[in-house]
Parts: C-alpha cells; sequence; structure tokens
C-alpha cells in the first residue's frame, strides 16, 4: 500500500476572466478588462495515508481550488497530483473511486422532495456500492452521522446542521479511503461544528483510519483535530507542520492586543509597515463607537514604544493594550503579515 | 402624495435597470409573443386549413390531438436534457464514478416516461371523446419519434452547453422552441402559410417529426414517406453528435475556467 494518499508537485491553477471595468460609463453597456487570478501557485503537498490534513487559509487562497483539482473537476495548468497513487488527469475514474468529496456548499445535488434515505438510496446507485449492500451501508452512514432517527424525513424539512450531516454521509457512502471536506462545518452553530469535528476526529480518522483533507479558515478548528496543518496565502504553501509546531514559529516574536479608537485605513497601513512590526490583523470592535481591535505581531517588546508614539502623535485614542500568547492565528497573521478575514 | 409617487417611480426604475441587463431574455421575449401571435393567427384561418388537411387525409381533431400529444415529447427532448445537465446538479455528479452518458440518459428518462403518459391520454382522449381512428404502425412511430427526439437533444445539448458558459439566457433552445411553434407543424400545415415562410419549414427538424409521426398514426408504411424519414435520420445523425461534441466542449472549458459552479 502506498505511503502517501495525496501528493502534488507544482500544482498551479490559474484563472483568466474578464471583469466589467470600474469606470463610469453607461449603466448598462461597460467595458470588460481582462483578470488573471492565481489559485493555486506551484503547490508541492503530501498527506500521508491515513493523515488528517487541515488545509488553512483565509477565503481567496486557493483550498476549494485544490479541492476541485484533486476530485477532478477542474483541470491544472501546471504540474501534477496524484491520489491514492492514481493522476488526476489520466486516471480519473480511479480517482473518483478512491475519494468521498464534500463541498463547501452542500446542498447542491441533492433532491429536497426526497427524504434522506432516497438522497443516498440514489448516490449509493451512481457511486457503485453493490445492490445487495446498499440498504445495510445507507443505514450504516446514517447511523455513524446521527441521522438514523431522520432516515425518512423530507430533505426539505432538516435543519441546516442535518443537511450538512446528510452531504457528510453522501461522501462516506461508497467507503472511500481518502476524504476530502471543503470548509464541512461552515454554516453550522456551534455545538453542531463541535459534534461535526469530533466525529471527523474520532470516527473517521482515528476509527476508521481515513486520509482526510480539511479545508477551513477558522484557525481553531484546524488545531483541534488535525495531525498537521498546512497554510495556504494565495495559491501557495507558506507553511506545513504540526499545529505545535506552527505556533513554534511565533517563540520568538511578541503578540500585542490593542485596542484604539478614531484610526483610519491609512493608518492601520502606516503601522503594517513600521520598523519592527511583522505582521498585524485589525478588526472593527465597535463600530458605534469606531472601537477597532490590533493585534500587533513584533520582533520584539522593544518596538511597542514606537507604536504607541505613533498614536499619540497621529492623535489616535489608545483604550488598552497587553501582551498575548501566541495562537495559531497568530503564526498565521506572523507568515502572511494579515489576518484570515 | 408626491413621495409616495416617488416610491413607485423607483421601484419601476430599479426593475428597468435590472431587467435591462437581461438583454437576450428581453429580446426573446418580445420575439417570443411576435411568434406566438403569428401561430395562433394561423390556427384561427380555419377555412384555407381545411383545405390542406384533405392532403394529409385526416381531420382538425386528429391533426391538432396528434401535434399537441406529440409536441410534448419534443418540449421534454429541449427542456429536460437542458435542465438536468445544468450546473446545479452536474459538479456532484462529475466527482461521481458515473459517465456523462449515463447520467444524460438517466435524468432524462422519467421525463420520457412521463410524455409517454401523457401522449396516451391525449390519444384516449381523442379517440373515446372524439371518435378519432388510429391505425398505428408502431414500428415507425417508435422509429420517428427515436429520430425526433434524437435531432432535438442534440440542439438541447448545444442549447445547455452554451448556457454553461454563458450563464445566462440559452438563445438555442428559445429559438427551436419558436420554430417549432410557426413552422413545426404543431397547431397548423405550414402550406398554409405564404410560400416564402413554408421554405423556412423545410429546415425545420419538427416539421418532419410531425409530418412523419401523423402519418404514422395514420397507418402508413415507412416506405411511403422514406424521404422525410431519410430527412430525419441525417438531421439526427449530424445533430445528435454534434450537441454531445459541443456540450463537452463547453463542459471542459467551464472546468478549465473554473466556472462550473458560477451562477
Amino acid at each position: 500500500m502506498l505511503r502517501v494518499a495525496i501528493e502534488t508537485h507544482n500544482l498551479t491553477k490559474i484563472f483568466k476572466s474578464k471583469v466589467r471595468s470600474l469606470e463610469p460609463r453607461s449603466s448598462i453597456f461597460k467595458r470588460k478588462e481582462p483578470k488573471t487570478v492565481i489559485a493555486v501557485d506551484h503547490l508541492n503537498l503530501e498527506i500521508k495515508r491515513g493523515e488528517l490534513f487541515g488545509l488553512l487559509g483565509p477565503n481567496g487562497a486557493g483550498k476549494t481550488t485544490l479541492v476541485k483539482i484533486l476530485c477532478t473537476l477542474l483541470p491544472p495548468d501546471e504540474g501534477n497530483a496524484y491520489v491514492n497513487g492514481f493522476d488526476v488527469i489520466r486516471e480519473q475514474m480511479n480517482v473518483k473511486r478512491s475519494l468521498g468529496t464534500l463541498f463547501s456548499v452542500g446542498e447542491r445535488g441533492v433532491f429536497w422532495r426526497l427524504n434522506g434515505y432516497r438522497n443516498l438510496e440514489f448516490f449509493s446507485a451512481i457511486y457503485n456500492v453493490p445492490r445487495h449492500k446498499r440498504h445495510e451501508r445507507i443505514m450504516e452512514v446514517l447511523d455513524s452521522v446521527g441521522l438514523k432517527d431522520n432516515a425518512f424525513e423530507l430533505y426539505q424539512k432538516y435543519s441546516g446542521g442535518m443537511k450538512r450531516k446528510l452531504a457528510l454521509a453522501r461522501a462516506l457512502l461508497p467507503d472511500p479511503p481518502i476524504l476530502l471536506l471543503d470548509e464541512p462545518t461552515s454554516g453550522l452553530d456551534v455545538m453542531s461544528s463541535r459534534k461535526l469535528r469530533e466525529f471527523i476526529r474520532n470516527n473517521l480518522s482515528r476509527k476508521a483510519g481515513k486520509t482526510v483533507l480539511y479545508t477551513t479558515h477558522y484557525v481553531e478548528e484546524a488545531s483541534q483535530i488535525c495531525d498537521r496543518i498546512g497554510i495556504l496565502n494565495k495559491g501557495k504553501l507558506i507553511a506545513c507542520d504540526t499545529p505545535d509546531a506552527i505556533k513554534g514559529i511565533m517563540k520568538k516574536g511578541e503578540v500585542v492586543d490593542v485596542r484604539v479608537r478614531a484610526i483610519t485605513d491609512a493608518q492601520i497601513e502606516a503601522i503594517k509597515t513600521m520598523d519592527g512590526v511583522v505582521g498585524m490583523a485589525s478588526e472593527v470592535e465597535d463600530s458605534v463607537l469606531g472601537q477597532w481591535r490590533l493585534r500587533l505581531h513584533l520582533e520584539s517588546i522593544d518596538s511597542l514604544p514606537m507604536v504607541l508614539d505613533f498614536f499619540f502623535k497621529e492623535k489616535i485614542r489608545l483604550i488598552d493594550f497587553r501582551r498575548e500568547e501566541p495562537t495559531l492565528e497568530d503564526a498565521f497573521i506572523k507568515l502572511t503579515g494579515t489576518g484570515l478575514g | 402624495m408626491f413621495q409616495e409617487a416617488e416610491k413607485i417611480y423607483y421601484f419601476i426604475k430599479r426593475d428597468i435597470v435590472s431587467f435591462s441587463t437581461y438583454k437576450t431574455n428581453m429580446v426573446l421575449m418580445v420575439l417570443s409573443a411576435l411568434f406566438g401571435a403569428l401561430s395562433y393567427a394561423y390556427l384561427g384561418s380555419n377555412a384555407s386549413m381545411q383545405s390542406v388537411l384533405q392532403m394529409y387525409n385526416m381531420s382538425l381533431t386528429a391533426y391538432l390531438l396528434i401535434g399537441m400529444a406529440f409536441n410534448t415529447y419534443i418540449g421534454q427532448s429541449l427542456s429536460l436534457v437542458q435542465r438536468t445537465i445544468n450546473p446545479w446538479s452536474l459538479e456532484e455528479v462529475l466527482v461521481s464514478p458515473t459517465s456523462l452518458g449515463i447520467f444524460i440518459i438517466g435524468s432524462s428518462a422519467w421525463g420520457f416516461i412521463w410524455s409517454t403518459v401523457v401522449v396516451a391520454i391525449y390519444l384516449a382522449v381523442g379517440s373515446l371523446a372524439f371518435g378519432v381512428v388510429f391505425n398505428v404502425n408502431l414500428a415507425g412511430t417508435v422509429l420517428v419519434l427515436a429520430l425526433g427526439i434524437g435531432t432535438l437533444i442534440g440542439f438541447s445539448m448545444i442549447g445547455a452547453g452554451i448556457l454553461i458558459l454563458t450563464k445566462q439566457g440559452d438563445p438555442i433552445t428559445w429559438l427551436i422552441g419558436i420554430l417549432t411553434s410557426v413552422f413545426g407543424n404543431v397547431l397548423f400545415p405550414p402550406q398554409v402559410m405564404p410560400y416564402q415562410l413554408q421554405i423556412i419549414s423545410y429546415f425545420v427538424p419538427q416539421y418532419y417529426f410531425f409530418t412523419c409521426i401523423r402519418l404514422m398514426m395514420m397507418g402508413w408504411s415507412i416506405q411511403m414517406i422514406l424521404p422525410e424519414i431519410l430527412i430525419l435520420i441525417l438531421m439526427c445523425a449530424i445533430m445528435l453528435p454534434l450537441g454531445y461534441l459541443v456540450y463537452s466542449w463547453c463542459l471542459r472549458t467551464a472546468r478549465k475556467s473554473g466556472t462550473l459552479s458560477w451562477f
């Protein structure tokens, strides 16, 4: 058996499109200009068999594009990708037989006027589950995701969490050795997310020994359940290690959490470019008060007085500031220079 | 009062601006109205139609019944394939170990089964309530049906391909629908139209389909209408593979550009 379940070599995907010019002309007829986006940029990745691998990155980092290449939906422009040892271009059927895929938009392709059982019955046929095993397999996966009691309820009456579970059940139906789970907890409440994460880690990864590629833009999700994490930013893999090792990237620096009021976008950008500031994430904490939370990543604590001096000179009102223990999100900010938002 | 009127004005303005962004759709709607009026005007010109129907050797009731009944097949061929191979359900199927051909056949099958039930209802009502006598050439009917459906599925696949690429209106399906209503020999024989318009009918597959299917339902043999059958075979032989090629190309292009699920 192959040691590696998923591997990519210099994998690249470029999207070319035409976008409407922002230049105001007529409201109906607007000029279109060519735009090129490198969604996946010479990506080299190796995911071991049985590993729960988290792919972390902000929206637009290239996570979904990578999932779509791996499940043969998108052809790459350069490089190669192998799933279960099969080439995603030349051996598509073998790749499809090796995979269960859960897309970030999970409700597509599901039949709203069928119940959960009938939906899975249809998918079990198109995923080549042997006829004599179908009923048993459907009940097994429904039970494993906690939907056995709702099997014969109409899909349209399912809650958001139940719909997501059914999408996962569909991915599990053919009992594939490899699972691609693209933002599986998106749209779920906190409790449902936690239960789903525990199920993926305990049942799919630990008990069943499946290889899981788990994409998310929630740092805590990735750090809680994944064996290893890859950080993807603008299509490039900028770090790949265990959650603890990635947090270790922060050991040399300092993290300071600052609350300020009356700060402008230009001033935020100016702070980012200051000497000694490695990266900074910013978010509006209270729009009524105009209060911002800045998470500063400094080379050392010696850089802090310079930042505070800038606040004073620019008449930015400082509410409070404190040193913090670095988290995985801080590692992300340090690596990318920006936050996940 | 003025303030309320202004609100209504802005509702209208919002809708006009929004509507104007669907330019193809706008043109298609206007043309649909024109063609619809044209087809019903010819249907109403009963006097000239009766004489033409004598050529087909059937009553207006039988003519219309067969036209309406088998038009459901044409409608299914056009819309069902286009509807089922849409980007909403495509991704889920494309990641499964199921071929595109099986998906198209499987997705369309129920529509055609249901159409058969609808045809049976039409014909039963015609026979029982209006005393229309059918003398069906079953083999010929099945052959014509297969050729007609095959040809129109070809057009439908081109339309679906365009829809996948443009994400907007599909002019092919619309055009075929319009051509069916006016030039397709569904509600009135094209011979009641001026000669210049009749010529268009001879380039429309539905004209041959409805001509052949009516005669098959009245017991004619395939040999008696061989030229029309041969034209249908030719159209099917061109359109079905062409439709599949165009659809596959559009699908490949959308996959390459990553726009398959953009809607």
